[in-house]
Order: structure tokens, then sequence, then C-alpha cells
């Protein structure tokens, strides 16, 4: 991996700090056009976000930015004001195929793949064709069909999920491997713990990374793959609603859950007035024409307002 | 006066002191602290002590040492290198803290305001002489805050030791008049010839007292002005001077322990309102519009998705 600073050729101040691997900043070979950016619907919000290919279209990559709240940059004798730090790492462009050929799955019927990634909003798209991947890997999520030198291709579901449940796995390893916390809780990790932790499940590791994969899959196809992987699913404790203050009606004698009444009984309101403190009579003694008491402001409005 | 030591570094802080007198570590001493430099924007504070048998005291008076704002400068440096020549029975040590200490401390998220330490100051400097062996009996202060409370808390760090703490004390007693002569003198040498660490190509030396209300030093102030650093390591940040003048002139910077105000900051970091958890209905229907949560590998890793560059 290489740190690059690159900057626009029309403003200076047009800056970004970028780690990417030495692959997707390559000089482009003779004829090949040069490493950009462009923007693809990204399949799992379904609005733009930026990619990157590299030289030739050969490899894709997402662009992700580390933001953290008051970070700047000293960048030579310059400063930067945001502390943004970009990753530029490679994708599989399947991802980003796999929403143009389940849209036309629908139809059932066996298509060229080239006549069906296509999309108005974002014209490249057609571009992530020629990334060696893609017609290599297309199988992996569709039935393929050969006549002639053509191909055509139907979107499978079945084929997806098991090509899915394959990445899963692959990213459970992964996760184990770079020792990333998966259990419910929070660790830090620069807490050095005496313990060594076994109580991570499986089922902890499946689902961070079901969860992982889902940043890059529609929300139907997440839940298909939950079920796939035989994960049950959450229910969201967000959706219990607070106990209801009203008291429900009852046939049992009603009895007053705190008792209020001493504080309104004779007795309590002809105490002698404690001793004051100097700060507590000086305050007695301002004037208080034209001002509301405290409690006023707590009574219902209706009644205020007859006053 | 050789500040060639503070000089080497002066961004931190630096301790000088004479060599210790051999009467002073036999006979009962008696021992004043002063400081100089409390109050300017410019360069360091320095705090100073002088100690002397108290059987010299009336060996001092002869040296006509008095409060040194009643002196001029020559004078002051005339009576310091007398003290200088009285070796055989009088010591000195100085504390100078850099400007840049008094900002970074001030400033620091933690707070350490210029009382702590300037009371931290005088106590390392008495602590110092006790440790250099010298016979301490008496101990006179200029007050910094309240006298009693700072009498109580030196008397409780050292007992044993009479501590008397004054205002005006500069006035009053010889001892305290010739450390506060040590401690102008070490400052005025500090101030006059500053060399600036930074790479600041020519930069005006005119720069008067360093008082705040010094039209002078103001004006150097406005000129010096750096927009992103704002002023060089001479110039104590932690003054409101200071930093009125950054607020104003200077591109603002925040920093992450900046005290918002309540909504503001709340606005900045998305809070909820606390009234929308009391409604019910209309807030869950405005939250539906996006679901989509990003996965918590991603923003415990405050990594986000771009839509441009």
């Amino acid at each position: 991996m290489t740190t690059k600073k690159k900057r626009t050729p029309h403003s200076q101040n047009e800056r970004w700090v970028v780690v990417a691997a030495d692959s997707a900043v390559e000089t482009p070979k003779k004829d090949d056009s040069d490493p950009t950016f462009i923007r693809l619907r990204n399949p799992s919000t379904d609005a733009a976000s930026l990619y990157l290919l590299g030289s030739g279209d050969v490899q894709l990559y997402e662009v992700k930015a580390f933001n953290e709240d008051f970070h700047s940059w000293f960048i030579g004798q310059r400063v930067q004001r945001d502390g943004r730090l970009l990753y530029v790492t490679p994708m599989d462009p399947l991802y980003l195929l796999l929403p143009y050929l389940i849209k036309a799955g629908e139809e059932g019927k066996f298509q060229p793949v080239d006549q069906v990634v296509m999309d108005e909003d974002f014209p490249a798209c057609t571009r992530l064709l020629s990334c060696t991947r893609s017609q290599a890997s297309l199988h992996h999520v569709a039935e393929e069909k050969e006549v002639g030198s053509q191909k055509f291709q139907r979107y499978s579901q079945e084929r997806t999920m098991e090509w899915l449940k394959k990445k899963a796995e692959r990213t459970v390893k992964t996760l184990r491997k770079s020792n990333i916390s998966v259990g419910e809780g929070v660790k830090s990790t620069t807490y050095v713990r005496v313990k060594q932790e076994s109580e991570t499940q499986e089922e902890d590791y499946l689902r961070y990374a079901h969860g992982l994969i889902s940043e890059y899959i529609s929300e139907d196809l997440s839940k298909a793959l939950l079920k796939h992987l035989q994960l049950p699913e959450l229910s969201s404790p967000k959706e219990v609603e607070p106990p209801s203050k009203k008291r429900k009606l009852t046939d049992k004698p009603l009895e007053a859950g705190e008792d209020y009444t001493k504080f309104n009984s004779s007795d309590f309101s002809r105490k002698p007035p404690k001793k004051m403190s100097a700060a507590q009579k000086t305050l007695a003694k301002v004037d208080k024409t034209g001002m509301k008491s405290m409690s006023a402001f707590f009574s219902p409005k209706g009644k205020a307002e007859k006053k | 006066m050789d500040l060639g030591e503070f000089e080497a570094d002066n961004s931190v802080s630096c301790r000088l002191a004479s060599a210790i007198p051999d009467v002073c570590k036999t006979e009962d001493c008696c021992l004043g602290i002063d400081e100089a430099g409390r109050g300017p924007v410019l360069g360091p504070m320095v705090y100073g002590i002088c100690f002397c048998p108290v059987a010299k005291k009336e060996a001092l008076k002869d040296l006509k040492v008095a409060d040194s704002k009643t002196l001029t400068e020559a004078q002051r440096e005339d009576l310091f290198r007398k003290l200088d020549e009285a070796k055989s029975f009088v010591g000195w040590a100085l504390q100078i803290l850099s400007p840049n200490t008094i900002s970074t401390s001030m400033l620091q998220r933690s707070k350490y305001n210029l009382n702590a330490l300037s009371h931290d100051a005088a106590i390392g400097l008495v602590q110092f002489a006790l440790d250099s062996g010298v016979q301490l009996k008496e101990v006179f202060v200029d007050t910094v805050g309240p006298a009693e409370k700072y009498q109580e808390k030196l008397s409780q760090r050292f007992p044993g030791v009479e501590v008397t703490v004054r205002p005006k004390a500069d006035s009053l007693f010889p001892i305290v008049s010739a450390a506060s002569i040590c401690a102008k003198v070490a400052r005025d040498h500090s101030v006059k010839d500053w060399s600036f660490p930074e790479d600041l190509g020519e930069v005006d030396a005119d720069y008067g007292s360093g008082y705040p209300n010094d039209p002078k030093t103001k004006a150097w102030l406005l000129k010096e002005l750096d927009p992103v650093f704002g002023y060089p390591q001479f110039v104590r940040f932690s003054w409101s001077t200071t930093q009125t003048l950054l607020d104003s002139k200077a591109v603002t910077v925040h920093w992450d322990d900046d005290e918002e105000d309540g909504e503001k900051a709340a606005a900045r970091q998305n809070n909820t309102s606390m009234l929308s958890y009391f409604k019910t209905g209309s807030k869950t229907s405005a939250q539906q519009g996006n679901t989509h949560q990003t996965h918590r590998f991603f923003t415990e890793r405050r990594l986000q998705s771009l839509a441009t560059l």
C-alpha cells in the first residue's frame, strides 16, 4: 500500500489524502484509460457512491473515508481543513452488477449481460463489465447458456445464496484472524484481557459477517441471506412501548399510589415559617408585583386562561 | 547573569542557581520568595529565591536592596552584581517558567491555573534550597492570592519552617527584595534578547514591556499574528488578550474539549432533542425514511461511503 497525495490540476485547494493499493494507481499501459473515480449505484442504499476503476477498467475499488470530528491535516506547507483519510480498497464488481441482474431476472428470460447492465442515472456502470472478474464470475449468481459465441444469463436466487454464504464463511475466517470483536457489548482494543475470551460464539461471527456483507447487497437479499444462513431474526427491543401511565379500570377500590394529602392539610399551611437565611430574607423583600408564582406554570392551560 | 541554560531551550521550564554558600549549610537561614513577569502577555514568568544566614540580615540591608519596582533597570543590574559578589553568604535560585509552559499548563485538558503554577514553582524552589542543605528557619513570601491560605499551604508543606506570607513583602523584608531583584533581572534579560525558536525570518524586536495594556505590545501582537499558528511560543496563549485576538483575526480552530452551547453542540452531533422522546407516532414515521443503518464495523471505525470527492 502507498500513501499518495493527489491534487486536481484546476484547484490547489482540493486535496485528498488517500491510502490505495499500488495496483489502483498504476500508470496505464498504452491505450488504456487512467484510473478514474466514478459514481455508481450503491447496491445497499440505492444511492450514489464513489468507486474507483483501476487503469484499463481491470479492477474495481470502493472508496471509504475515515471521518471524525476535530481532525485536520498538515500537508507539506499547507493546512487542510478536513481530516479525512480515504481508503481505496479492491472490491468484487459482482456486488454492483447483482442489482441489474436481479431486476432483469424478474422477466425470467436469458439475456446477454451487456443488455442488462444499463442505468440512465449511472451510465458508467457498463464499464464494470470490462473488469477481469466480472464475466468470469457471473455464473456464481446466474445460470448461463451459450448459443454460438454469445453467452446468455438468467439470475438465480439459489446460486446467489450459495455464493453469499461462501462470502460470509470467508468473512468469518478473516474476522477470526484479525481478532475483531464481534460479540455483544463494547470492547476496547487497548485494554488487555487477562483471561482469553472463549465465549464468542460461531453465531456471533456469522451474524457479524452477515451484517458486513449486507453493506453490499439490497435489504431483500440481506433478509434472504439471514434465512439461508439459518440465523434467527433478532427481535428489536425498540418497538416495545413504555407502559401507559393511565390507570386501568378495575372493580377493586382505588388506592392512591402516592400520598400528597399531607401537604394540603390545614396544619401544614399553618406551620410557623422556618428561620430564613440572610439571602432568603433579602429575596423575600423583592418587589413581586406582576410576577407569577412558580406553580402557575404547571397548572393546566385551560384553567390559567379562564383566570 | 548567564541565561544560557534557559536560552538553549526556551520552550520549557528551567532552574538556575548560584553556588550554595557554606555558611548557609551550618547556620540558621532566612529565605525570600518573589516573582517577576506575572502579568505580561509576552515572555516567561520568573520565580526567584534568595537566602542568607539570619545573622547576616543587616549586611543585606547595607547592600541597599529595595523593592525592584522602585529601581531603574541599571540599578537592578548593579544590585544583582552586588548580590552575586556577596556569594560568601548570599545564595539565590531561579525558576524560569517559559511562556510556552504557562500556555500549555493553563490550556490543557485539566486546567492548571496560574496561581497553582506559581505556588508550585515557589514550593519547588524552597524544596530545592532544603535539598541543597540550606538550614532554613524562616521563609518570607510576597503573596499570590489570599495571603492566609497561601501561608497555611506553605506551612503545611514545610513543617519546622516559619512561613510569613505578606502582600508587599518585597518592600518589607530585604531578603524578599533581593529575591525580587534576581527574578526581575532574569526576566529582563530573557525578554530583551528572546531567541525565537520558530523560523520567522525577521521578527520585529520592538514589543515594548510585554504587558497587555502597552500600546507597543498591542501593535506587535496585531502585526505578528499568523492566521493558522497564531503566535510564536514567546506569547502566552492563555492570556485573554491573545485569545481575543485569535478569535477575531485567526482561523477558527475547534478542539474536542471546546465548550459549546448545549443546543449548538447537540445540533452538530446530530443529537435528538429530549422532547422528541415524549412524542408518539409522528417520530417513528419521520425516522422510517432512512432505514439503512451502517454496520457497526464501519461506524466504530468512523468509515463512511462517499457520494462525491
